[in-house]
């Protein structure tokens, strides 16, 4: 953990992780599935798409950009599919954003070091921006709700917590890559919250001993646009401040600014990624809607402590959809911090 | 030459129809037609009343000739449709319609709308002025529209399909209530009530399944009915009228949920759509030879029902186009009020709309699809998700269904995480069905029948992440309902 460099300046924008997948690509990514084109065409046209998405988040004014989580299939499978001891049988689609349904059959190799190729990922995208960037990777506790059986594992929680440790390692892998800002997406969390308490012990195993600035995002999911679970955020509490991270990332725009509550009452210290676009709805908001969002979390958390995002990722939205949502992010930050009298940039 | 018998198992079966097949062929080989680019296709139309005629020539244009600059859409090739049915009968002369078909370049019709897709043509405003003023029509007709249905009543009487769905709603509100997750207000919403039977069957099962169950679910029960026809709506409130407050009533278009019970999202615990989805307009695309074509169709009352229809209601042939699309605007009440010297009372103004529906027919032409993702089927919806069925299925004809997917598309969101959409319909459940079937559209009464591409639904709520299951409708076994199941997936 490590509280980085990332905030030079006040209000810093980001992205969640996933960026618009645009409906060619959708259509490319199935038919790879289909057998119509090889990997080979695939890896370049991922390639060709996450340079495309890097430009437009440059252009929209982004401070720290992602590569748009352009190459995994949804949240699951690219992580999944790499871990040595996961066992896809079946790996053909109809769709290429369903699941892959994964096995453990036996207890996870704990001196395995192949790479899941994270880095190698990082260290592309990097090369292509001058800007900070961020890299995302599904944590322990979601991944092990999509492994339909473990029976080497009888307690669930210690899948988890297997789980966890090879992610420390690609983590390890990511930092001596360059990689100075790493979030945990627990997208299942909201709908097991009584493992809140699990899940941040498997997040401390992956962050522990990687000195960068971590973020951790839970959400309350964006399976096909849509949440699939309803509530609020206080079952994190208080097991989430026991999570060794710098940065919560949480959605608002959609749910509303009530749960900031929950952030000042308990009292978390740290940054929070405050997520002011609702991603789940094609209706892009206003810059004054956005800097009237971070406003009122000012309210609650010193804006020092603010980084402005989305809710979650933008992977369903249409591609100019997303860009002008960005866009407006980007103006309604630039808003607020002029108001506090402070320079744009 | 292709000939494509898609009735085939008629085929076997029918002795005319075998027979019909031969003079088909001399037609052809009699006339100049280029041989090598005739494609006959031989349906078995199993609604008497219909849009075809026994033998119809369906140009496969080049270009389409609607769009601006585009000039000299010749046909690239043509297509012969038979009515093998009609054909079969021993006093249809088949070498003749067929020889009529081909040679006739100028046939003496009364054409009611230039050319467009199927899903805009008036057949269409017909079926919808139906349901608008379905009690002039029932008036003039003396029968209710369900004794009309098979077996004089609608499925959605039917109390055994009420009290499965109730039962699966006490299990998914007895888990929620055991997670503290119930939430107060218990919505159910029914598309196309039709006179209420569905309701009041749904809702008095309910009240006696709950009593039984002993959680008083009911309390916090919310039906809403939604219908088209404001008409069909009020005679199904009063059908309901003893559950007071737990209903509603909606006039709404089916196809245009948001704007109207855009309130639901997420809320909907059963949506219930009985025979809705098959009298929604629809296009349908073709596969020729690997290039994609969409349907136009263009709607023409022939020259001798047009000189009848005239002579019986006083006018010149060239009024009845304008008298037609008259009434489609108006309706038969005002038709009445504005030309009375012609219809003296809105009983004569429907009998003049049933007269131009019972001989109303369709012409048909191809026009190329020059990219999927440029033909809009539904708001938010392109032809992009008929690529992998068209991709799949080789040359073949199927509906796009567009009414029933833009409903289905906005139904989906009404649906709460453990919510279900229950469809009983008129699905084809494989695309291959459109191979070897024909599935309108028909003429039901004064309405349209038409089958719903169900492989077509079930892409779009894949896509959306929800599961469609198709089972046989068990309450009457051996009809063709089928009851489509959504709920969501993962």
């Amino acid at each position: 953990m490590s509280n980085g460099p990332l905030l030079r300046h006040l209000l810093p924008t980001t992205v969640v992780g996933s960026y618009s997948v645009p409906q060619w690509l959708e259509r490319l990514k199935t038919e790879y599935y289909q057998r119509r084109i090889s990997a080979a065409h695939l890896a370049e046209i991922h390639e060709v798409a996450i340079k495309a998405a890097i430009k437009d988040q440059e252009q929209a004014g982004i401070d720290i950009v992602s590569d748009g989580e352009l190459r995994r299939d949804n949240d699951i499978d690219y992580f999944l599919a790499r871990i040595p001891g996961v066992l896809i049988e079946r790996r053909a689609k109809t769709d290429y954003y369903d699941y892959l349904e994964a096995e453990v059959a036996a207890e996870l190799p704990a001196d395995d070091k192949e790479s899941l190729g994270l880095a190698a990922d990082y260290a592309f995208t990097s090369g292509l921006t001058d800007r900070p960037v961020k890299f995302s990777f599904t944590g322990p506790f979601s991944l092990s709700r999509r492994i339909s059986g473990a029976p080497a594992y009888r307690d669930p929680a210690d899948l988890v917590r297997a789980l966890a440790r090879r992610l420390n390692l690609e983590a390890r892998s990511l930092a001596a890559a360059g990689a100075g800002f790493l979030q945990i997406d627990e997208p299942f969390l909201a709908g097991y919250p009584e493992q809140a308490e699990l899940a941040v012990e498997a997040v401390n195993i992956v962050t522990d001993g990687v000195p960068v600035t971590w973020a951790l995002h839970v959400c309350y999911g964006n399976r096909h646009a849509r949440p699939s679970w309803e509530g609020h955020y206080d079952f994190l509490f208080p097991a989430v401040l026991a999570a060794r991270v710098d940065q919560l990332v949480l959605e608002f725009a959609r749910k509303g600014l009530d749960d900031l509550n929950l952030i000042k009452e308990y009292g978390w210290p740290y940054q929070l990624g405050l997520g002011v676009i609702d991603v789940k709805s094609p209706a892009v908001e206003t810059p004054a809607l956005v800097a009237e969002r971070i406003r009122r979390a000012a309210e609650y958390v010193d804006p020092g402590r603010l980084m402005v995002n989305p809710d979650c990722g933008l992977r369903h939205l249409a591609p100019e959809v997303a860009r002008c949502k960005l866009r407006a992010m980007v103006t309604g930050a630039a808003i607020v911090r002029t108001e506090l009298g402070l320079p744009d940039r | 030459m292709e000939i494509d018998i898609r009735a085939a198992a008629r085929l076997r079966g029918s002795a005319g129809a075998q027979a019909a097949v031969r003079p088909i062929v001399e037609a052809l080989c009699g006339s100049d037609a280029d041989l090598a680019t005739v494609r006959v296709v031989c349906d078995w139309i199993q609604y008497k009343a219909n849009f075809r005629e026994t033998a119809m020539v369906r140009p496969v244009l080049a270009a389409d000739d609607t769009v601006a600059g585009v000039t000299g859409a010749a046909a690239g090739a043509c297509e012969l449709a038979v009515d093998l049915r009609r054909c079969a009968q021993p006093e249809t002369d088949v070498a003749a319609e067929v020889t009529a078909a081909i040679l006739d370049t100028n046939p003496d019709r009364v054409w009611l709308e230039p050319w467009a897709p199927s899903s805009a043509s008036c057949l269409w405003r017909f079926n919808a002025l139906f349901w608008q003023a379905l009690v002039d029509w029932e008036k003039a007709t003396g029968r209710e529209y369900e004794q009309t249905l098979p077996g004089g009543a609608s499925d959605a009487r039917n109390p055994g399909a009420a009290t499965d769905t109730i039962l699966d709603l006490f299990k998914i509100w007895d888990e929620l209530a055991s997670r503290r997750a119930l939430p107060e207000q218990l919505y159910v919403l029914e598309l196309g009530v039709g006179n209420g039977g569905q309701a009041r069957t749904w809702l008095d099962q309910f009240v006696e399944l709950d009593r039984r169950h002993g959680r008083d679910y009911y309390q916090r029960l919310h039906y809403l009915m939604g219908d088209y026809s404001a008409h069909v709506l009020d005679r199904a409130r009063a059908e309901v009228g003893h559950h007071g407050d737990h209903v509603s009533g909606l006039v709404l278009d089916a196809t245009r949920l948001s704007g109207t019970v855009g309130f639901l999202s997420g809320k909907a615990f059963l949506v219930y759509i009985s025979n809705v989805y098959d009298n929604l307009p629809s296009d349908e695309v073709a596969t020729i030879r690997g290039r994609v074509y969409l349907v136009q169709a263009r709607s023409f009352v022939p020259g001798g029902a047009a000189d009848e229809i005239a002579a019986r209601f006083g006018l010149r042939r060239p009024e009845l186009a304008q008298l037609t699309q008259r009434l489609l605007r108006i309706g038969p009440e005002l038709l009445a009020e504005s030309v009375p010297e012609k219809f003296p009372d809105t009983g004569q103004a429907v009998l003049f709309w049933q007269a131009v529906w019972a001989a109303l027919r369709q012409a048909e032409r191809y026009v190329p699809l020059e990219g999927l993702d440029t033909y809009p089927i539904a708001p938010g919806l392109t032809g992009e998700i008929l690529r992998s069925l068209l991709a799949a299925e080789g040359d073949i004809r199927m509906h796009v269904s567009n009414g029933a997917l833009a409903s289905f598309a906005d139904t989906l969101p009404l649906l709460h995480p453990f919510g279900r959409v229950v469809c009983h319909d008129l699905f084809t459940t494989g695309a291959g069905e459109y191979r070897s079937g024909f599935h309108g559209p028909g003429k039901y009464d004064g309405s349209v029948v038409n089958w719903v591409n169900g492989p077509l639904l079930q892409q779009l709520a894949s896509r959306r992440g929800y599961d469609v299951r198709f089972s046989p409708f068990k309450q009457r076994p051996g009809s063709h309902v089928t009851t489509l199941t959504a709920a969501v997936r993962d």
